[in-house]
């Protein structure tokens, strides 16, 4: 139980510092910007409680708007995913794991079940990210091109972390 | 009353999420773009320090351009200097009237250590504080136009609302016909900024140079920008015209911050006709 704790410690912190050091200087023509913190909240456990998971992800986007000059608008998106995550998880009930323990992790649920997970999840937080940053819907497609765009590109770094990181 | 404890734990999730989220849009619509870059000056101090340990790596990669850019601003201050002492000799050399006319600016140099131009409201953060002499809404240029105001300052270190960043307006002309407008970025292309308000029977062409105009006491006048591109015709008796940028955003490296000197006595002045 300890362990566990400090893993999702080392992870939050590793996450954080890699977002603001590395991705945020990621600038493809102002089109591309991955946001791959969100992972902390795609691997926090099945059975993680209401109030547990939504208050992670307040304090998650919360930090990262600490940094970014950005108050309120990480922690919006965030929040929001967080709050979608139960349904999307009752809804991608994979055969592999039908009893739902332990975390939903590439290695507990098979790539594919994995891909559209993450590909789902990352897409309604970008949409709602980028949306609140624009805060307007006057560049509609615009706005709906750099929110494509970032998911694919945070949905694959986020994959493949799977593949050399986080292995456990 | 059992009815009401039974609504909340049964709905406690939904709940919980709403009082965040409400939270979180507070937040978010309640600070101001200026408000909040006062709201992280714990996480400044902090992200300062980090961002220019990884600045000193970054700086050995684009030795090369900023070279290059310095010797372009040394014989550009060279050939301001040849023509400033040819007229210090004039001056010197004729009957003085008055002594009034003192230096109006003072120029601080100042290295960015954070930057950023994929968002819609960005800042840039400079390696210059209070220790420097810097204060809030003093302008910042580099070596080819504007790059933005600065907006709060720590001990070591000040933030700047950049130029992209879609609630920064500045004052600025045409430098041939003299018009003015306002120029700001609509928040789709880094390299392009927006100038309004210039009135329909303004003769444009594109290729124009668009200039700092002077009259907001931040710059100094006649600033290079950028030049004209698209032009397009807003509805009403006014243009919108599209602005590409001199300087890229995307390579600043050192940039002026500068310091009006007479600032205060303007200031008071134009206070004093507001409230006369």
């Amino acid at each position: 139980m300890v362990k566990d704790y400090s893993k999702y410690i080392i992870l939050f912190i590793t996450l954080v510092a890699v977002q603001l050091l590395v991705l945020n200087n990621i600038q493809f023509s102002g089109y591309v910007n991955p946001f791959v913190y969100v992972l902390f909240i795609l691997l926090l456990p099945y059975k993680i409680s209401g109030w547990a998971l939504l208050l992670l992800a307040f304090v998650t986007g919360l930090s990262i708007d600490a940094f970014n000059n950005t108050i309120g608008m990480h922690s919006s998106a965030t929040l929001f995913m967080a709050f979608i995550r139960p349904y999307v998880l009752s809804r991608f009930a994979s055969r592999e794991n039908s009893d739902r323990t332990g975390i939903p992790n590439l290695a507990n649920n098979g790539i594919n079940w994995f891909i559209q997970y993450t590909i789902l999840m990352v897409f309604i937080h970008h949409f709602a990210l980028f949306y609140l940053e624009a805060f307007s819907f006057s560049h509609f497609f615009v706005t709906l091109g750099r929110t494509l765009l970032s998911t694919l590109f945070s949905s694959a770094v986020i994959i493949l972390s799977q593949f050399f990181v986080f292995r456990n | 009353m059992n009815s009401l404890i039974r609504f909340l734990t049964r709905y406690q999730y939904v709940l919980l999420f709403l009082l965040l989220e409400g939270i979180s849009l507070w937040l978010l619509a309640e600070n101001g773009y200026y408000q909040r870059a006062f709201f992280g000056s714990f996480a400044r101090n902090i992200s300062g320090f980090v961002y220019s340990q990884t600045d000193k790596l970054d700086q050995y990669l684009e030795l090369r351009q900023s070279n290059l850019n310095l010797a372009a601003e040394n014989i550009a201050l060279r050939n301001d200097i040849a023509r400033l002492s040819y007229a210090l000799n004039e001056y010197e050399h004729s009957p003085r009237i008055d002594s009034l006319n003192g230096v109006k600016y003072q120029f601080v140099k100042a290295k960015l250590v954070n930057n950023s131009v994929n968002k819609q409201h960005n800042f840039i953060t400079l390696n210059v504080g209070k220790k420097h002499g810097i204060e809030p809404e003093m302008g910042v240029i580099s070596h080819n136009g504007i790059v933005g105001i600065v907006a709060s300052v720590s001990e070591n270190y000040c933030t700047v609302i950049s130029l992209l960043n879609i609630d920064l307006k500045i004052s600025a002309k045409l430098q041939k016909t003299g018009y003015f407008g306002s120029l700001y970025w609509n928040g789709i292309d880094y390299r392009q900024v927006v100038l309004s308000d210039i009135p329909q029977h303004v003769q444009l062409t594109e290729g124009d140079t668009v200039v700092t105009s002077g009259y907001s006491a931040i710059f100094p006048p006649n600033i290079p920008l950028g030049v004209v591109g698209e032009i397009s015709n807003s509805g009403g008796n006014f243009f919108t015209v599209k602005v590409n940028l001199i300087s890229d955003f995307k390579r600043l490296d050192y940039v002026t911050v500068i310091k009006n000197l007479q600032d205060e006595e303007r200031f008071n002045l134009e206070k004093a006709d507001k409230n006369g």
